[in-house]
């Protein structure tokens, strides 16, 4: 009875035949798939001709897209306004900016503005370089090569030294005097009469707590090549300039201590950051370089 | 027969589900980013989806749960704090793309902590003048009255005309020293803290040495449809209330 039934079905139903109608069909089927497929893909890809706007774009000019995001950005700063709030008007303003500025820019490809316009030039130098760091940023290094940096690079991470200095001037002519009473003037407080028999006074370079870098402008470099190295209520040697004889008295001397890891890390990853990206722009050039064909004229060579 | 059948609505199934993900994604990325809390669906289509990104490119610095860790100065995204922005969707977004101090032209780059202990505090800006340890200390004793604790009262009221004068720190702090999220400065008068643990050491080394946090930009690397959906996870762990439950 079953097979009865199976001879009685349409040739194209019985899957255990073979059917030229079915073959057709399905190749057809196949065929119809295969290229919506494929011009879904045509027409969406990006750098190809499209026929709708991609979802995170506003706008292609001549296929170049204009930036959802940056089209809100835009909004935003000249209106203040999100994309809900933007009047209608405010929205078309907007993109008819963007879309001019696209214009503009096609335009100075066109006439190859690169090649005359300083400000181009520059501005396309700049972009190139950024973009070399941007990809040097978006690379996160690990703990450990940020200790390793940190270790080899140790000597930057210091602190500023401090010091609480005084600085006495005397005349030359008494040199001999003040090395005799040089103990008297191993304080904070010299004693007036002191200073009186000596001609001396406080010079006003320096004044309370003063960072290393200050106390150096301040003192000028001999003053403070000898001050950093007196320690806290220490006294140092008559010291002979062009305006007279000096002597240092040290209040305070807090010399530079290194930071540890965890309170320069943010600096490290910072310098670390600068590093590779010094290194990846030295490397671009070097490749530029390489694949350029640079003739220099005889003159010049 | 029954397997060409089964055959044929798989596919079917799955060009459906190809589709209706594709046509989600789309809408995603064409409703205004600060409307999508208003819509649960696509909250939790964005949320799920950005996720597993987040852990992928920021939680490295942000951790797992994105609260960060003030000793890297690495900020809390979890809490109502915005350093930048006033964390609407559209604000964490553009972070995320252009990033901060990232060198992209286009990221947040318009102020940074100068380093008063040095002879330059700010290269960028000459008018900015170094301070002694003193007037450091000054400053310090202003920022805990302001906070509310405890500080010697002279110190207080040299500091706060230092803030407010010659030292600078009005102009991106604002006079009340709460700040200015157009620019990145952060409310000095709050409990949080972005470097260190609000301690009189953790300041002076802020003041003295100055801080430039970094963000990358991920504009290059990731796409609009990932950007977005990062944005919204972020803002779905610092806005827990707001997200829908289940998926």
């Amino acid at each position: 009875m079953a097979t009865d039934q199976d001879s009685r079905r349409a040739p194209w139903r019985d899957l255990t035949q073979v059917s030229g109608a079915r073959s057709l069909v399905l190749m057809t089927m196949g065929a119809l798939t295969g290229l919506i497929l494929a011009g879904y893909s045509l027409f969406t890809a990006r750098g190809t001709t499209t026929l709708s706007v991609p979802a995170e774009d506003v706008a292609l000019v001549n296929q170049q897209a204009i930036s959802r995001s940056d089209y809100l950005i835009l909004l935003q700063t000249l209106y203040g306004v999100d994309l809900s709030h933007a009047t209608r008007e405010q929205r078309r303003q907007v993109l008819n900016d963007m879309i001019r500025e696209e214009l503009f820019v096609q335009r100075g490809k066109e006439l190859d503005l690169s090649s005359s316009d300083p400000e181009a030039r520059s501005a396309l130098v700049n972009a190139v370089e950024l973009e070399v760091s941007e990809n040097a940023m978006t690379a996160q290094p690990s703990e450990a090569t940020l200790r390793q940096f940190y270790a080899t690079h140790q000597d930057r991470y210091v602190s500023e030294g401090i010091m609480n200095v005084q600085d006495w001037v005397f005349p030359t002519g008494e040199l001999r005097n003040i090395a005799a009473n040089l103990e008297s003037l191993k304080s904070a407080a010299i004693p007036a009469e002191t200073l009186a028999r000596l001609h001396g006074r406080e010079s006003g370079k320096t004044k309370d707590e003063e960072f290393y870098f200050a106390a150096k402008i301040h003192l000028g470099d001999q003053l403070f090549a000898n001050a950093r190295e007196l320690s806290d209520g220490t006294s140092s040697t008559p010291i002979s300039l062009s305006d007279g004889v000096h002597v240092l008295y040290m209040v305070k001397n807090k010399r530079p201590v290194p930071f540890d890891f965890d309170k320069s890390r943010a600096q490290v990853l910072n310098d670390y950051r600068n590093q590779a990206i010094d290194q990846l722009r030295a490397g671009d050039e070097s490749f530029l370089r390489k694949r350029a064909n640079v003739r220099v004229a005889d003159d010049l060579r | 027969m029954r397997f060409t059948i089964v055959l044929i609505l798989s596919l079917l199934i799955g060009a459906a589900v190809f589709a209706s993900t594709g046509y989600v994604e789309r809408r995603l990325l064409r409703i205004d980013p600060n409307a999508l809390p208003d819509d649960p669906a696509l909250l939790r289509f964005a949320v799920s989806r950005g996720q597993p990104l987040f852990m992928v490119h920021c939680a490295i610095c942000h951790g797992v749960s994105g609260t960060g860790d003030p000793a890297k100065g690495v900020p809390d995204l979890t809490d109502s704090d915005w350093l930048y922005g006033s964390g609407r969707v559209a604000d964490i977004e553009q972070i995320i793309e252009y990033g901060i101090r990232s060198r992209n032209s286009r990221s947040w780059n318009l102020a940074i902590m100068p380093a008063y202990a040095r002879p330059r505090p700010n290269p960028a800006d000459k008018n900015i003048r170094p301070l002694s340890p003193g007037e450091i200390s000054d400053l310090i004793e202003f920022l805990f009255r302001q906070q509310g604790r405890a500080a010697e009262a002279t110190m207080v009221s040299r500091g706060a005309a230092l803030f407010t004068g010659d030292a600078g720190c009005f102009d991106c702090h604002s006079v009340d020293a709460k700040g200015d999220s157009a620019i990145g400065a952060p409310n000095l008068t709050d409990a949080i803290t972005l470097y260190g643990d609000g301690s009189r050491d953790a300041l002076f080394l802020s003041i003295a040495y100055g801080r430039q946090g970094v963000c990358p930009a991920w504009i290059k690397k990731l796409g609009a449809p990932g950007i977005r959906e990062i944005a919204v996870y972020v803002y779905s762990i610092s806005h827990p209330a707001e997200i829908p439950n289940g998926n």
